[in-house]
């Protein structure tokens, strides 16, 4: 048989074709379990870091493990959460803290962790509300917000650090100003204060007048600045007179010096907060020239320089810490908004227009050797803050990364209108960086700090302390303590209130103190009460007051909302409301002796004793 | 001091110790208690270790710890007794003392043996004398053996001597050894100089 040259021609093309196909394929397949095996944490295992990301309008913490992007608890701070029973009663301190300093409602930006040596010690969080400028702390021994506090003379609490090495202060720029003296009769240009407050106390110790919109804070490793970028240092209170001037500037706060300004009288108090205008005390305030309206500032690991991010020019301009000035301005791409850091001298810096992250070697920027950009990758999409793990600490430990991007669009199966944010995860181990994941989470992480496990995990509690207040077993009680108030002391245990039910009339107030004398991990009860927009939810260990005035006469199953036990679903209770004018006593039925021991077909009886 | 006058001592200050110590354990696993095994002591006091977390346990499947363990208090009385008896075997001379030695031995057995028929009694009792409304039902009477493990429902049982029955135990031998002529363990026996090459040499090495 012959054979045709152009079949042989198609035919070998053919071949090439399909070999290629399965190379490609198998090339492919492998890249994905490659990345899938570096993201994958086994059931039961536990994730090597814990990731604290801001929850944005959200006003919540999100805690994600990493590498897995598992979604392992969601702190709330600034909202109300009647899944974890967090500010949602009158009585609740967190609550009255949240009304008292503007509001059931928060703008979470930028978890700061607390630090000793420069490193994480997983003892606190804080977290901005950028909306009402409030700042708050979250314990870690427990996952819980801890204090709430209102920062005087200052709107749009933005950016937020802790300075290091030790926590000495966190450090809270004011990112919208005001009049300088509070009045809008003022006619002097609108001015911002960067607030330093004190970790323990949470008291504002003092502040810092700065002109313009103080945006993102960090601080130097040894305590000595805290450095702030700042836009419209043209003071324009509309949009266009923001971007005239061609540079705004990094903020630079001496603190030893503020601390002196202080001690000299030379700040003047608004609000019961010291005031220190930089005018007044020289050597408070230096401001280093930078392209026009900068956003990110981060200091290096080693402490030596601060690097803003350019935002609107391709920029970042590296400052030497302690000369204060510009040692190198390299161009890294389109829109970059923050930076961060491994342990082998090389920064990432987001960039938001170009929706990638560039790793650049920041020795070689300075030197202003040519091949200083060392890799890019797409994110997907618009990425804001990024962060590698320990990123912002002395000891970065250059594995993951990640990047908090703003827009999804097509990542994930559409869901309406509005759609998730992307978080992608990647490996920075290498010379060049690799996606290996993504999940989805609500709005609105803004920035992330990892906290590795083993810092952190040895101080987790897995019961609360009973203190004083606590309601101990055998002290249960149903007391009037008024014409209109009864005070209930309740305790919880599987499967069971006690007491199990309570009487009250139309018009009463209830005080409940209720502990869960659980001393068994993970074993949390709550207690949801119908039609009084009432679930208080306890941890084991807890205890927990909340006071209700009870509604129209009836009889109200209060029940457990924290699937606990066989007898979750009977482990509930009757809080009988009775007419005002009348006074029954609560029935009790029992099973109904001729109902009892009925046999059901096909159902053998499995009696105790057998 | 003789050897055997040792032993007795040594037989005297175990059983003694042993009131101090938590005589029988238990430790309960179930697949939700990961890491957290619940456990329990018998201590002369009574019931101690994770009891809440026990009795909460039990409510389900209608077992209930007994209210009161009179046999606690009978078996400091004997185990004082004992040691006293000890004692006393410690500072007899002659003849006398090795009768007197066989005698507590005899006494020791004897304790023990009732010592752990009344344990076993009282766990038959556990796991059969149970509330009939108890909310779960499907859960089969159970017998936990005095030493190893049962399974009640979820749960898998050890049963085991703790510290004090260990040293209980090791005083019944000391005062066995101290009731023998000859000591118990022969040195020479163990270690013979003429034959190397019998398995027993290995022995003998590590006991001296």
């Amino acid at each position: 048989m012959r054979r045709h040259p152009l079949l042989l021609v198609v035919a070998t093309a053919l071949a090439t074709l399909a070999g290629a196909q399965t190379l490609g394929c198998g090339a492919s397949r492998s890249a994905r379990s490659v990345a899938a095996e570096k993201m994958y944490v086994a059931p039961g295992e536990l994730d090597k870091y814990y990731a604290f990301l801001s929850g944005g309008q959200s006003g919540s913490v999100f805690v994600v493990g990493i590498p897995s992007g598992r979604v392992i608890r969601e702190i709330p701070v600034f909202e109300p959460r009647a899944a974890y029973g967090y500010a949602v009663h009158e009585t609740d301190a967190r609550r009255r803290e949240l009304i008292a300093t503007g509001g059931l409602w928060g703008d979470t930006h930028h978890p700061a962790p607390s630090e000793k040596d420069g490193i994480y010690d997983g003892r606190y969080l804080w977290i901005n509300d950028l909306a009402n400028g409030r700042l708050a702390r979250v314990r870690l021994d427990v996952f819980e917000t801890d204090k709430i506090v209102k920062i005087p003379n200052l709107q749009g609490a933005h950016g937020i650090a802790v300075v290091s090495p030790d926590t000495k202060y966190i450090v809270v720029n004011g990112e919208f100003e005001q009049p300088t003296d509070g009045l809008v009769t003022n006619p002097a240009p609108y001015t911002s204060v960067v607030a330093f407050v004190d970790p323990e106390s949470m008291e504002v110790k003092f502040e810092v007048r700065v002109n313009g919109n103080i945006d993102i804070a960090d601080t130097s490793k040894d305590g000595r600045y805290a450095f702030s970028t700042v836009y419209n240092l043209e003071q324009g209170s509309d949009q266009g007179h923001m971007l005239q001037f061609d540079r705004d500037a990094v903020a630079a706060i001496d603190i030893p010096a503020a601390e002196k300004a202080i001690a000299a009288g030379l700040a003047e108090a608004q609000n019961g907060v010291p005031i220190i205008d930089p005018e007044k005390a020289p050597g408070v305030l230096t401001l280093i020239p930078v392209p026009k309206n900068p956003h990110g500032i981060n200091v290096t690991p080693d402490g030596r320089y601060a690097i803003a991010s350019g935002k609107l020019s391709p920029t970042v301009s590296i400052i030497d810490v302690k000369t204060l000035k510009i040692v190198a301005e390299p161009e890294v791409g389109l829109g970059p908004l923050h930076t961060t850091f491994d342990d082998r001298g090389n920064a990432f810096t987001s960039l938001f227009l170009d929706s990638q992250v560039v790793k650049w070697n920041i020795d070689k920027a300075i030197a202003g050797d040519d091949d200083y950009i060392v890799d890019r990758i797409n994110v997907h999409y618009n990425i804001g803050h990024l962060q590698a793990a320990g990123g912002e600490t002395m000891k970065p430990y250059g594995d993951f990364l990640l990047a908090l991007n703003k827009l999804s669009k097509d990542q994930y199966v559409p869901v309406g209108p509005d759609l998730p944010e992307n978080q992608e995860l990647i490996d920075i181990s290498g010379e060049k960086m690799t996606m290996i994941g993504a999940f989805p989470t609500p709005p609105e992480p803004h920035d992330a700090v990892f906290v590795h496990a083993s810092v952190l995990k040895p101080l987790v509690k897995q019961v609360f302390e009973t203190g004083d207040e606590a309601v101990k077993p055998g002290q249960e009680q149903v007391v009037r303590t008024g014409p209109n108030s009864v005070r209930v002391d309740m305790t919880l245990i599987r499967s069971a209130f006690t007491p199990e039910k309570f009487e009250v009339r139309e018009g009463d107030t209830v005080t409940l103190r209720i502990t869960n004398v659980e001393t068994i991990r993970d074993m949390t009860h709550g207690y949801a009460l119908p039609d009084h927009d009432l679930n208080v939810s306890l941890p084991p260990g807890a205890t927990r007051t909340v006071s209700y005035e009870v509604r129209k006469p009836g009889v109200y199953w209060f029940y457990c909302t924290n699937f606990c036990s066989a007898l979750h679903l009977e482990m509930r209770g009757r809080m009988v409301v009775q007419p005002k004018d009348m006074q029954v006593s609560i029935p009790d039925w029992h099973a109904n002796q001729n109902v009892k021991g009925i046999t059901v077909p096909g159902v053998p009886s499995t009696g105790a004793g057998q | 001091m003789t050897r055997q006058r040792i032993y007795c001592l040594a037989a005297a200050a175990l059983t003694a110790a042993s009131l101090a110590l938590p005589l029988w354990g238990f430790r309960m696993t179930a697949p939700q208690y990961p890491d957290e095994a619940l456990q329990l002591q018998i201590t002369r006091h009574g019931i101690r270790g994770d009891v809440q977390e026990v009795e909460t346990l039990q409510q389900y499947i209608g077992v209930r710890f007994p209210d009161e363990l009179p046999e606690l208090a009978q078996a400091q009385v004997a185990i004082a007794g004992l040691t006293a008896l000890l004692l006393l075997a410690a500072a007899v001379h002659g003849r006398a003392a090795w009768w007197l030695r066989r005698v507590v031995f005899a006494v020791f057995v004897a304790f023990l043996l009732a010592s752990a028929v009344t344990v076993q009694m009282r766990l038959y009792e556990a796991g059969h004398t149970r509330d009939p409304n108890a909310p779960i039902r499907a859960v089969r009477n159970f017998t936990p053996p005095l030493v190893g493990p049962v399974k009640v429902g979820n749960f898998t049982v050890w049963s085991f001597p703790h510290a004090g029955a260990v040293a209980l135990l090791a005083a019944a031998a000391l005062t066995l050894a101290s009731s023998r002529k000859k000591p118990l363990i022969n040195a020479d026996a163990l270690n013979p100089r003429d034959d190397g090459s019998r398995t027993g040499s290995r022995l003998g090495r590590a006991v001296a």
